[in-house]
């Protein structure tokens, strides 16, 4: 287990209120899974989660921490403005922030915002054209992800706007020449979210990379599957069973209680 | 190796207790040995988060099946919790999990059809759904390969469907052959044992790798790949048919108790 910077932090539990410890556990578990995965990019990259019942207030990682040594305590709740609003010994990184901050106040309806640095989302993000709507993981994103221009380092406020308006009400987003961002109504949804828009792009590169004739689906197939993802997103907009979450926590649970802490 | 209570780490696992009292020492079996199929697919990384499901045919003449309860990861299935179905989807044991009836379809139309067929498992790899996505079939580049070669159907998608009438198409396209190309979708094997599912969900994920690291690595060189002649592809299939043969008939179940005892050691929950 981690210990260090899991033990040098005071627990929060009981100290702030008990929807904003669960939103705590459930965003800590998010960089845990993402350790997991390999999707981490050390220090760098974040995953934030709004208060619950209020707005203007989200959590993000303590700048400095790996994703696989976050705990629900350690991560420091800020508010749009970049204030930190709780006793914290790490800062928060200014263009993470940037970007998160502008995802959440132009979104009223996201409660999370995950962003990767991965081989295959750059890799995808550095090359022309879009994804493919090939497969069935791919048309979750049919006619609904976004791409954002690289401006460098996203410490320009200026930045915000563009952001806004690239992102659009899509809940996924290629930020070209740096990689992924997706952002749900629920931490799950935007977790499901990151997992699916990551496996294509792992299936995009390895599809373009074989030369191989791709076998293009017909606009029925492809017009009819989104639409069942419409469907399914309007009446589960905050998590299904097939996203495995409840379980996925209790195996980390399993793995490294700490991210409890 | 006989499992024993330290080695059961995931105690918070979802189990249904008391299933082994009630099922026939046959059925608790394949219960073990599928749970195990699970915890070995997702060692692989070869899961979907809960999405995707590997189904096993029960003992007997009931046309019953195993499945997973919906919603678990792999790495939560255990012999208890699975749960039995009908060639429809439906419970015909109580069980307090939920099964997912459409994500079944393609697993009851291979049963229905295939009664030599003891597992069917399917995936939503990245290799495999770039795979399917190609215009491509298996072809005789490596060895591993050549156990699929000839041996394999492919299937078009007809996208996100529970139309009870593409499970014609399916046992059409699948035929006799121990796996099937899901185009635009995914991979699926038919093995004869759970062990036999096992080694064959392994080795195409493996072939459609490498078949797309080759393809790409001779675009990218100007070269061509080198295809086994095939007379030579054909005689190591048959070779391959014949492992399979030996399996149904139980003179070989590969390394599986191997397996069993390297998951004894790190984790035995998928026993309960």
């Amino acid at each position: 287990m981690p210990a260090t910077a899991v033990e040098t932090v005071d627990s929060l539990k009981g100290k702030v209120p008990d929807d904003e410890w669960q939103a705590r556990v459930e965003l800590a578990a998010f960089y845990r899974l993402v350790a997991k995965h390999n999707w981490d990019d050390l220090v760098g990259t974040h995953i934030s989660a709004r208060i619950p019942g209020h707005h203007d207030q989200f959590l993000i990682n303590p700048y400095g921490l790996l994703f696989d040594e976050i705990t629900a305590s350690s991560l420091v709740k800020v508010d749009m403005e970049g204030n930190v609003l709780q006793e914290t010994n790490y800062p928060v990184n200014a263009a993470g922030f940037t970007i998160h901050s502008s995802v959440l106040k132009g979104r009223d309806d996201v409660v999370s915002v995950a962003h990767t640095h991965t081989v295959a989302g750059m890799a995808l993000s550095a090359v022309e054209g879009t994804l493919r709507p090939v497969h069935q993981k791919a048309l979750r994103f049919y006619n609904a992800l976004s791409y954002h221009g690289y401006e460098g380092i996203a410490d320009d406020p200026d930045e915000c706007a563009r952001l806004q308006r690239d992102l659009g009400s899509n809940d996924a987003m290629v930020l070209e020449n740096h990689g992924l961002l997706t952002c749900g109504r629920s931490i799950r949804s935007t977790w499901a979210l990151l997992y699916n828009l990551e496996k294509c792009c792992q299936v995009q590169i390895a599809l373009e990379a074989s030369g191989g004739e791709i076998i293009e689906l017909s606009d029925e197939v492809k017009d009819s599957t989104y639409a069942i993802f419409q469907r399914s997103l309007q009446s589960n907009s905050t998590g299904s069973k097939l996203d495995g979450w409840e379980s996925s926590l209790r195996l980390l649970v399993k793995e490294d209680p700490s991210f409890m802490h | 190796m006989a499992a024993t209570a330290q080695n059961s780490r995931n105690t918070n696992v979802p189990t249904k207790p008391g299933v082994k009292d009630m099922v026939s020492a046959e059925e608790w079996q394949v219960r073990t040995d599928l749970a195990a199929l699970y915890r070995l697919v997702a060692s692989e990384g070869m899961t979907d988060l809960a999405a995707t499901h590997i189904s096993a045919r029960v003992p007997g003449p009931e046309d019953h099946f195993l499945i997973n309860p919906y919603g678990l990861m792999y790495e939560e299935v255990t012999a208890s919790n699975l749960v039995k179905v009908d060639l429809n989807g439906d419970k015909v044991m109580e069980s307090p999990f939920p099964v997912n009836p459409a994500g079944f379809t393609i697993h009851s139309a291979v049963h229905m059809a295939r009664p030599d067929v003891a597992c069917v498992v399917h995936t939503h790899t990245a290799a495999g759904m770039a795979f399917a996505s190609v215009e491509t079939e298996i072809l005789p580049l490596s060895q591993t390969s050549m156990q699929f070669w000839g041996r394999t159907g492919y299937h078009a998608w007809e996208g996100i469907s529970t139309d009870l009438d593409e499970r014609e198409r399916i046992v059409e396209d699948l035929g006799t052959n121990r796996a099937m190309i899901l185009h635009n979708h995914g991979l699926l094997v038919a093995g004869p044992t759970i062990p036999a599912s096992w080694v064959l969900i392994f080795q195409l994920e493996r072939t459609c790798k490498t078949q797309l690291q080759a393809m790409a690595a001779a675009k990218a060189m100007g070269t061509e790949l080198i295809l086994v002649p095939d007379d030579v592809a054909e005689s190591t299939a048959k070779g391959f048919d014949q492992t399979m043969q030996n399996a149904a008939e139980g003179k070989t179940t590969f390394d599986w108790q191997a397996h069993l005892d390297a998951m004894d050691m790190l984790d035995d929950s998928y026993r309960h």
